[in-house]
C-alpha cells in the first residue's frame, strides 16, 4: 500500500472531518444498538442460568413431582434403598415484608431511612428450604453458612422460624442476627429470625446467591403449609444410576436432568429475543445505508483525483484496497465506538429486557450486564464487515474509473437514473424471493426473518424508481407552489439521484420500521383490548399477590380453601368461580401450564373459540371429558381438535382429548384449560390460585370490592382487583413489554436522520461551486436557505409517503408470519391512520431538521469564495 | 456622458494565515456606459477580486464602487442580490453553468429570477440567443456533454438574456484553445458592442487589447489605463 496514496486519503478526510464523523457515527449508532441488545437479553438469560446453577447446586438431575409437590416418604424410601447422593428441596419465592411498626423486639436499623423509604421494601427472596446433612455434595454456601457444622448448625435445626442470609443481602437490609423479619408467604405471612449470615463466592452465582433465604426443611415446611411434602429431590447420579432411579420411582414422580428447567427458560425467551435481536439488526441495516451514502460520498467526491492517480500509475487494484482499507478504517473505529456505546446502553436496556422476562416468563434478578467478550467481539466484527459490504459498490464505481478526470457529472447522474430500471428489476426479484422464503420456510423464525430482510431490501431498491415518479408528479406542484425555487429543489432531487436516492432509501426503510413495528403493537395492543373486554367478565378478580417467576417454580402457595363459600354469602355476590394455575408435566417432559377452571355455562362467552365447535365442547370440558387449549398451546404443540392430550398425574398419565382451541393473549408459551372438579379429581389437589366473583345486576361496585377486600383480608394477604383495574394492569405490562421496541424504534430512526443530515451535507458540499453561481446570478440567500428546505422537506416527504406502504408489508410480514412463528398469536392488522401520519410527518421533520445546517452553511458561504477554482 | 462605472480609493486585501495579503490598494478608476474595458494582470494580481467587486459578491475593506449610480457598499447582501440579478451578467473561465440544468433552463434561469416565472416570451428570447451563439440545437443538452467553447457560448448567452447593463467577464477565454478563444472573443464583442452594454474583461492575455476601447492592469494594487500602444497613460 503506497504511504503517498495512504497520505492523499488521509488529508482528504482531515479536509472534511464531520463527513469521516458522520460516517463514524453511522457505524457507531448501528453497532452500538445491536451489542446493547444482544448484552441486554444474553446478560438476562445468563443471569437466569448462573442464578439457577447457583440454586440448583451440583445436581446432575431432580426427582419431580405433580403441582401438589413430592411427598417426603418418597426421599427417605430412597434413602433406605441405597441411593446416596441425594437432597431434598422446598423452594418457593416469598416477600419481605416491612416491619410492624412499635414491635417491641424488632431491631430494625434499616427500617426507614430518613426519607422513609425501607430498604426491606418488598424484595421478592428465594425461598429455599434444606436438609443441612445431605448438602454437601450440593450446595457448598451452606456449609459456610452453618460454620462448617459450628455454632448455627444446632438452633438452625432446632429453632423453628430461623433463616440464613447472604452477608450483603443482610447488610443491604439492615438486618444483624438476632433480628426478626416478615415475610409474605402466598396469602399468609410469617415471622422469621435472622439466624446467621454466610459470605457467597464471588462468581458468577454471587448475584442469585444474594436473593436466597435458608430455612431448615421443617422451617419451609411450616411455613409454606408442606407438611410432608417436598418441591423436589436432587440428585447427583451418573446416567446409568439415573437411569435406574428413573425405573424406581412411584407413579406422579419423575427425573429430569438439572438443566432442563433452564433450557425450558431458554426456550421461554427464545422468540422474544430473537426479536429484539432481529430489531437491532434493522437498525444495523440503516446504519449500513448511511456507511454505504458517505462511503460512496467520499469516492464520487474524489473521483476527479481518483482519475489522476489512475492516470499517473494508480492501478485498479490499489485504488480499491485503498478504499477498502479506508471503509476498514471508518468500520473499525466506528465499531469500538459502538461496541463502547452499546455496554452503556445495554445497561439502561437490560433493565427494559428483564422487566419484560420478569412480566411475562419467570422471575430473573439481572443486576448489570455482562460484558461478554464474546458479544464485544461480534459486534466489532459484524460493524466491520457491514462497513465493507456497504462499501463495496463505491470501491467498485472507484476501480472503474478511466485514467482521466474520470465521469462527468452528468454522465454519473445519466448512469444513476438508467440503473433504475435495474434496480427495480432486482428489487421485484427480492420481493419475489423474500416471498418464497417466507411461504416454504414453515415454522422457522430466523427464516422469516432473512425473507422480512429480502423484502425489506427489496422494497429500498425501489424507492429511486419511486422518487423519480413521484418527483416528476410532484415538480409542477411545487412550481406553481414556490416558483423557481421549487422547480429547482424538486428537480435537483431527481438529478442527483445517485446522492438523493441512498438518503431517501435510508430515511424510508427506518420510518418503514417504525411504521411497521407502531402498526403491529397498534394492532396487537387493540387486539389484546377486545380480548381482555371478553375475557374479563367478571366484577372482581381475587388472586395471590403477583409473584413472577411462578410459572417456572412448582409453588404449592394457595387462597384459604373457605373463601369462596364465605364470598358467595356476601350480599350483593351472584357467584364466585374458582381458578388454580399449576405446571404439570407431558408425557414427553415437557412442563405444560394447567388452568383448572371451575366455570358454568354463564362464563363461557369469555372464550373465543378459534378452532372447536364451542356448543359440544363446553358440556364434554365440564364433563371432565376433553381440554380446552389456547391458541400458542396448540401453534407451539401442534396439537389439534380431537388429538389427545398426556399429562402426568399422580395416578398415572391422564389421557385427555383436546376440545377447542381458543384465543388467548395472557402468555406466549400458552395454556391448557381443564375442568376444576375433574383436576381435584384426578390430582388431588385442591388448592386455589385465583377467584372471579360476579356482582348481582345493580350492585355498588365499589363497595362491593370493600365488602369483598374485608372478607377476603380475614383469610390472609390477597389482591383483589376490578376487571377495570386488572384490565389497566394487563395493559400496563403490554405497554412496558414494548417499551424496549419503541426504544429500537428511536434508535432505527435516529441513525436515519444521521443518514439524512449526512447525505444533505454531503450534497450541499459537493454543489457549493453551483450554489455559488446561483448567488452570483441573484438568488438571495433566503432563496437559497428556501431553496435547500423545499429539497429536503421534499426527500421527506418522499421517504415519509414510501414508508406508508413499505410499513403496511412490513407490518403484516411481522403480525402474519414473525409474531404467529414466534408465538402463535393471531391478530388483525390494524391500519391507525395516526400511525401512517406520523411517519410522514416525521419524516418531512426529520429532514427539514437535517437541512437546517447544510442550508445555512450553504448562504453563508461567501459566492467569492465558492467560485474560486480548487 | 456621465460615469457608469466609479471605483474610488479601493482597498481589498485577504488573510492567508496569519498574513494579510493587499491585493487592492487604493485603485481608481472610471467607465462610461457602451466601454468594452479590458483588465490586464498576471494571475493573482487581483483581476477576479475587481469583478467580485463590481458586481458586488465582494465588498472593499475601504473606498467605494458605484455602477450605475449606486454606491453597492451601501447597499446589504439582498440588496447587492437584486442589483446582481438585474444589471449584471457575468462570464466565468470556468463556465460555471448549472450541471442538472440543461443548455435551454440555464438561459431561462435568471430570467425566472428576475421575473418570478418564464413564459413563451421568455424561451423565444432563450431561442434566439441560442441561435445566435450557434447552439440552437443543444438547448436540451446537459452541460458537461458539450466542448469548452460551446459551454462558454451558453455561459455568454445566459449572462446576456436578462439584458443586463453590465457585463462582467472573468478570464473567458483563459480555459479555451486559442481559436475558440478568438470565436468567443469575436461573439462577445458582437453581441456586447451591438446592444450598447458595458463590458470588463479581466484576462491574462495582451492579445484581447485590439479589441477593447480601455484597457486597464492591476500593478502593486493600483490600477493603471494603458493606451492603445500598451504604454501606461495614467
Amino acid at each position: 500500500m503506497s504511504r503517498l496514496l495512504a497520505r492523499a486519503s488521509r488529508r482528504h478526510f482531515l479536509r472534511h472531518p464531520w463527513q469521516i464523523a458522520l460516517s463514524v457515527l453511522g457505524v457507531a449508532l448501528g453497532v452500538a444498538v445491536v451489542v446493547s441488545v444482544d448484552l441486554a437479553a444474553s446478560s438476562a438469560q445468563r443471569a437466569f442460568e448462573v442464578g439457577y446453577e447457583a440454586v440448583a447446586g451440583r445436581a446432575t438431575h431432580q426427582v419431580v413431582g405433580g403441582p401438589a409437590g413430592l411427598p417426603e416418604g418418597l426421599y427417605r424410601d430412597l434413602r433406605l434403598a441405597g441411593v446416596r447422593s441425594i437432597a431434598p428441596v422446598i423452594e418457593e419465592l416469598v416477600t419481605l415484608l416491612p416491619d410492624d411498626p412499635g414491635t417491641p423486639d424488632d431491631r430494625s436499623p434499616g427500617e426507614a431511612d430518613a426519607d422513609g423509604a425501607s430498604p426491606r421494601g418488598r424484595r421478592t427472596l428465594h425461598l429455599l428450604g434444606l436438609d443441612p446433612f445431605a448438602e454437601r455434595p450440593f450446595r457448598p454456601y451452606l456449609g459456610r453458612a452453618l460454620g462448617g457444622g459450628g455454632a448455627t448448625l444446632g438452633p438452625f435445626l432446632t429453632e423453628p422460624g430461623t433463616a440464613l442470609l447472604a452477608a450483603p443481602t443482610a447488610t443491604e437490609l439492615g438486618l444483624v442476627p438476632g433480628d426478626r423479619f416478615r415475610v409474605g408467604v402466598g396469602s399468609g405471612e410469617a415471622r422469621l429470625r435472622l439466624l446467621g449470615t454466610f459470605e457467597p463466592a464471588s462468581g458468577a452465582g454471587r448475584e442469585a446467591v444474594l436473593d436466597l433465604l435458608l430455612v431448615d426443611l421443617a422451617t419451609a415446611q411450616e411455613l409454606l403449609g408442606m407438611r410432608g411434602l417436598l418441591s423436589r429431590v436432587d440428585v447427583v447420579a451418573d446416567d446409568s444410576a439415573a437411569a435406574a432411579l428413573a425405573a424406581a420411582l412411584p407413579e406422579g414422580a419423575s427425573l429430569v436432568r438439572s438443566a432442563s428447567r433452564s433450557r425450558s427458560a431458554e426456550q421461554m425467551t427464545r422468540a422474544f429475543r430473537l426479536n429484539l435481536r432481529a430489531l437491532s439488526l434493522l437498525a444495523l441495516l440503516c446504519g449500513a445505508f448511511l456507511i454505504y451514502n458517505t462511503m460512496t460520498f467520499s469516492v464520487v467526491e474524489r473521483r476527479r483525483l481518483i482519475g489522476l492517480l489512475r492516470a499517473v500509475g494508480v492501478t485498479r487494484r490499489q485504488v480499491l484496497l485503498r478504499v477498502l482499507w479506508e471503509a476498514a478504517g471508518v468500520g473499525l473505529l466506528g465499531s469500538a465506538i459502538g461496541v463502547a456505546g452499546g455496554a452503556a446502553l445495554g445497561r439502561g436496556l437490560v433493565e427494559l429486557v428483564s422487566r419484560t422476562i420478569n412480566d411475562l416468563y419467570f422471575s430473573v434478578a439481572v443486576r448489570g450486564v455482562e460484558l461478554a467478550p464474546a458479544a464485544l467481539a461480534k459486534g466489532l466484527v459484524l460493524g466491520v464487515v457491514a462497513t465493507l459490504v456497504a462499501t463495496l459498490p463505491a470501491a467498485r464505481e472507484a476501480t472503474m474509473a478511466p485514467p482521466r478526470a474520470t465521469l462527468s457529472r452528468s454522465e454519473l447522474e445519466e448512469r444513476a437514473r438508467a440503473a433504475v430500471p435495474r434496480s427495480t428489476l432486482a428489487a421485484l426479484a427480492l420481493l419475489a424471493l423474500g416471498g418464497v422464503v417466507m411461504v416454504v420456510s414453515g415454522r422457522s423464525i430466523v427464516t422469516a426473518f432473512a425473507g422480512l430482510f429480502a423484502i425489506l431490501v427489496g422494497c429500498a431498491l425501489l424507492v429511486p424508481l419511486a422518487t423519480v415518479a413521484l418527483s416528476r408528479a410532484l415538480t409542477p406542484l411545487a412550481g406553481r407552489a414556490t416558483g423557481l425555487v421549487g422547480r429547482l429543489a424538486v428537480g435537483g432531487v431527481v438529478a442527483n439521484l445517485s446522492r438523493t436516492g441512498v438518503a431517501i432509501a435510508a430515511l424510508t426503510m427506518a420510518l418503514a420500521v417504525t411504521v411497521g413495528v407502531g402498526l403491529m403493537i397498534g394492532s396487537f395492543r387493540s387486539t389484546v383490548e377486545r380480548w381482555l373486554d371478553l375475557s374479563l367478565p367478571a366484577d372482581l378478580y381475587l388472586s395471590l399477590g403477583s409473584s413472577p417467576g411462578a410459572s417456572l417454580l412448582d409453588s404449592r402457595r394457595t387462597l384459604d380453601l373457605g373463601l369462596p363459600e364465605r364470598l358467595a354469602a356476601v350480599p350483593g355476590v351472584a357467584r364466585v368461580n374458582r381458578l388454580l394455575r399449576v405446571g404439570v408435566r407431558s408425557d414427553d417432559g415437557e412442563r405444560v401450564d394447567l388452568l383448572a377452571l371451575g366455570i358454568d355455562e354463564r362464563s363461557y362467552g369469555a372464550f373465543d373459540f378459534r378452532v372447536g365447535d364451542p356448543s359440544s365442547a363446553w358440556p364434554a370440558f365440564r364433563r371432565g371429558e376433553a381440554l380446552l387449549v389456547s391458541e400458542p398451546f396448540a401453534f407451539r404443540t401442534g396439537i389439534g381438535v380431537g388429538d389427545e392430550l398426556v399429562l402426568g398425574s399422580p395416578r398415572g398419565p391422564v389421557r385427555l382429548p383436546l376440545a377447542g382451541v381458543f384465543y388467548d393473549y395472557a402468555s406466549d408459551r400458552g395454556t391448557a384449560v381443564v375442568d376444576y372438579a375433574r383436576y381435584v379429581e384426578l390430582w388431588g389437589d385442591e388448592r386455589l390460585t385465583a377467584l372471579s366473583i360476579f356482582a348481582l345486576p345493580g350492585v355498588d361496585g365499589v363497595a362491593l370490592e370493600a365488602e369483598v377486600e374485608r372478607v377476603a383480608a380475614a383469610s390472609g394477604r390477597v389482591q383483589v382487583r376490578s376487571s377495570g383495574t386488572l384490565r389497566r394492569d394487563s395493559l400496563e405490562v403490554f405497554d412496558r413489554t414494548f417499551r424496549i421496541t419503541s426504544v429500537l424504534r428511536l434508535l432505527a430512526v435516529g441513525v436515519a436522520f444521521i443518514g439524512v443530515l449526512s447525505a444533505f451535507m454531503a450534497l450541499e458540499l459537493e454543489r457549493s461551486r453551483e450554489l455559488g453561481v446561483l448567488r452570483a446570478l441573484g438568488v438571495t440567500r433566503g432563496q437559497l436557505r428556501w431553496l435547500v428546505a423545499v429539497q429536503t422537506g421534499f426527500m421527506g416527504l418522499v421517504a415519509g409517503l414510501l414508508s406508508v406502504p413499505v410499513g403496511l408489508v412490513m407490518a403484516g410480514l411481522m403480525i402474519y408470519v414473525i409474531n404467529r412463528r414466534s408465538f402463535g398469536w393471531t391478530m388483525p392488522l390494524d391500519g391507525s391512520p395516526w400511525v401512517l401520519l406520523q411517519a410522514v410527518v416525521l419524516a418531512v421533520v426529520a429532514a427539514l431538521a437535517a437541512g437546517l445546517y447544510p442550508g445555512a452553511r450553504m448562504a453563508r458561504v461567501s459566492p467569492a469564495e465558492a467560485l474560486r477554482e480548487e | 456622458m456621465s460615469d457608469f462605472i466609479e471605483i474610488r480609493d479601493v482597498h481589498r486585501s485577504f488573510r492567508e494565515g496569519e498574513q494579510t495579503h493587499a491585493v487592492l490598494r487604493g485603485a481608481d478608476a472610471t467607465l462610461r456606459e457602451g466601454e468594452l474595458a479590458i483588465l490586464l494582470g498576471r494571475s493573482g494580481s487581483g483581476k477576479s477580486t475587481l469583478l467580485n467587486l463590481l458586481s458586488g459578491i465582494d465588498l472593499p475593506d475601504s473606498g467605494s464602487v458605484r455602477v450605475d449610480g449606486t454606491a453597492l457598499e451601501e447597499l446589504d447582501d439582498r440588496g447587492r442580490t437584486l442589483f446582481r440579478r438585474s444589471c449584471i451578467g457575468f462570464v466565468f473561465q470556468f463556465f460555471n453553468l448549472i450541471p442538472t440544468l440543461t443548455v435551454e433552463e440555464n438561459l431561462l434561469l435568471p430570467l425566472e429570477l428576475l421575473r418570478g416565472s418564464v413564459g413563451g416570451r421568455e424561451r423565444r428570447r432563450a431561442a434566439d440567443l441560442l441561435g445566435s451563439v450557434g447552439l440552437a440545437d443543444r438547448a436540451g443538452s446537459y452541460p458537461d456533454r458539450l466542448s469548452g467553447g460551446q459551454q462558454q457560448r451558453v455561459a455568454i448567452a445566459r449572462a446576456l438574456v436578462h439584458e443586463p447593463r453590465l457585463l462582467l467577464a472573468d478570464e473567458p477565454t483563459g480555459n479555451l484553445d486559442v481559436d475558440t478563444g478568438r470565436e468567443v472573443l469575436e461573439l462577445l464583442d458582437r453581441l456586447v458592442r451591438g446592444t450598447g452594454r458595458t463590458l470588463v474583461m479581466a484576462t491574462h492575455s495582451r492579445s484581447m487589447m485590439g479589441i477593447a476601447d480601455r484597457v486597464f492592469s492591476i500593478e502593486e494594487g493600483l490600477l493603471v489605463e494603458h493606451g492603445a500602444d500598451g504604454a501606461a497613460s495614467s
